[in-house]
């Protein structure tokens, strides 16, 4: 399985990537964006299994990529990890098409839960 | 401490989102001391003090700001990368690191607050954080960790 990490943040890829490790994830393909315009690019040419993807994030955020994402017609499964966890950005997600929404903070345990929803 | 006169989250739901951050950053082992006398936050001769911010507009409107000095920043940043001893920390991860740290806490703060509203993405900077006349400090606490001083500071609208 092939999961793209799009966040603006190094330090939170690397913290997402030793997180999959943890939840007993961490033997798929891992590729990287910085940014929702790279993610949108490189769903394309990567063709991942799933999108793990940052909300707040410059060049294009992350419910923006999702949406576009959508209007080309890809069905990727795709899931928000980010600092925002309220109903309303719960609600959001999940009218775009996400299938969940990882809040930071997060645990190991919460990636499990979310990653056997699409796996 | 301080409390709020303002509205703003309450004292213990900051600590509380501050704890939380700290363990899934650091792990369960790390913790941070609440300090109930700050310690000078200037810097010394030698010591630079960093400090990072986001601001949330919207219904709600506020500040969001850490300020920690580099031998905390740099033990933070190494700790989050899972660096080994003697690897060099550059400004740029550390930099990253202190502005996911306040990111994390600038979107729960958010959460706890009436929205909708927009959480900016986070500013970095070396040196203390200065903030705007028309905004006052509605919340603080101090704390320390591995007995460095660590600030959080909610600033909101002056009415």
């Amino acid at each position: 399985m092939k999961i793209l990490i799009a966040d603006d943040s190094r330090v939170m890829r690397q913290i997402v990537i030793r997180t999959l490790r943890q939840a007993g994830h961490g033997g798929h393909d891992i590729v990287e964006a910085e940014n929702g315009r790279q993610a949108l690019a490189m769903v394309a040419t990567e063709a991942p299994d799933l999108v793990l993807s940052d909300w707040n994030m410059p060049e294009m955020n992350g419910i923006d990529c999702l949406s576009a994402l959508r209007a080309s017609g890809s069905q990727v499964p795709f899931g928000f990890v980010t600092s925002e966890g309220s109903e309303e950005m719960r609600a959001r997600a999940a009218s775009a098409g996400a299938a969940f929404l990882i809040a930071k903070p997060f645990t190991p345990e919460a990636f499990d839960d979310a990653l056997r929803s699409v796996i | 401490m301080t409390a709020q006169a303002y509205d703003a989250p309450a004292l213990d739901d900051l600590l509380w989102v501050a704890d939380e951050v700290w363990h899934a950053l650091l792990g369960e082992e790390e913790g941070l001391d609440r300090l109930d006398h700050p310690r000078d936050m200037s810097g010394g001769p030698v010591e630079t003090v960093w400090s990072a911010g986001v601001s949330i507009s919207g219904t709600w409107q506020g500040n969001v700001t850490v300020e920690l000095g580099t031998t905390a920043a740099v033990a933070l940043t190494a700790r989050m990368l899972a660096l080994g001893p003697g690897e060099a920390v550059a400004d740029a991860d550390l930099a990253d690191a202190i502005g996911e740290l306040v990111n994390m806490i600038g979107g729960n703060v958010k959460s706890l607050m009436p929205g909708p509203s927009m959480l900016s993405l986070p500013m970095v900077a070396a040196g203390r954080a200065a903030h705007s006349s028309d905004s006052v400090e509605a919340l603080r606490f101090d704390a320390a960790w591995r007995g460095e001083p660590i600030r959080f500071s909610v600033h909101v609208p002056r009415s």
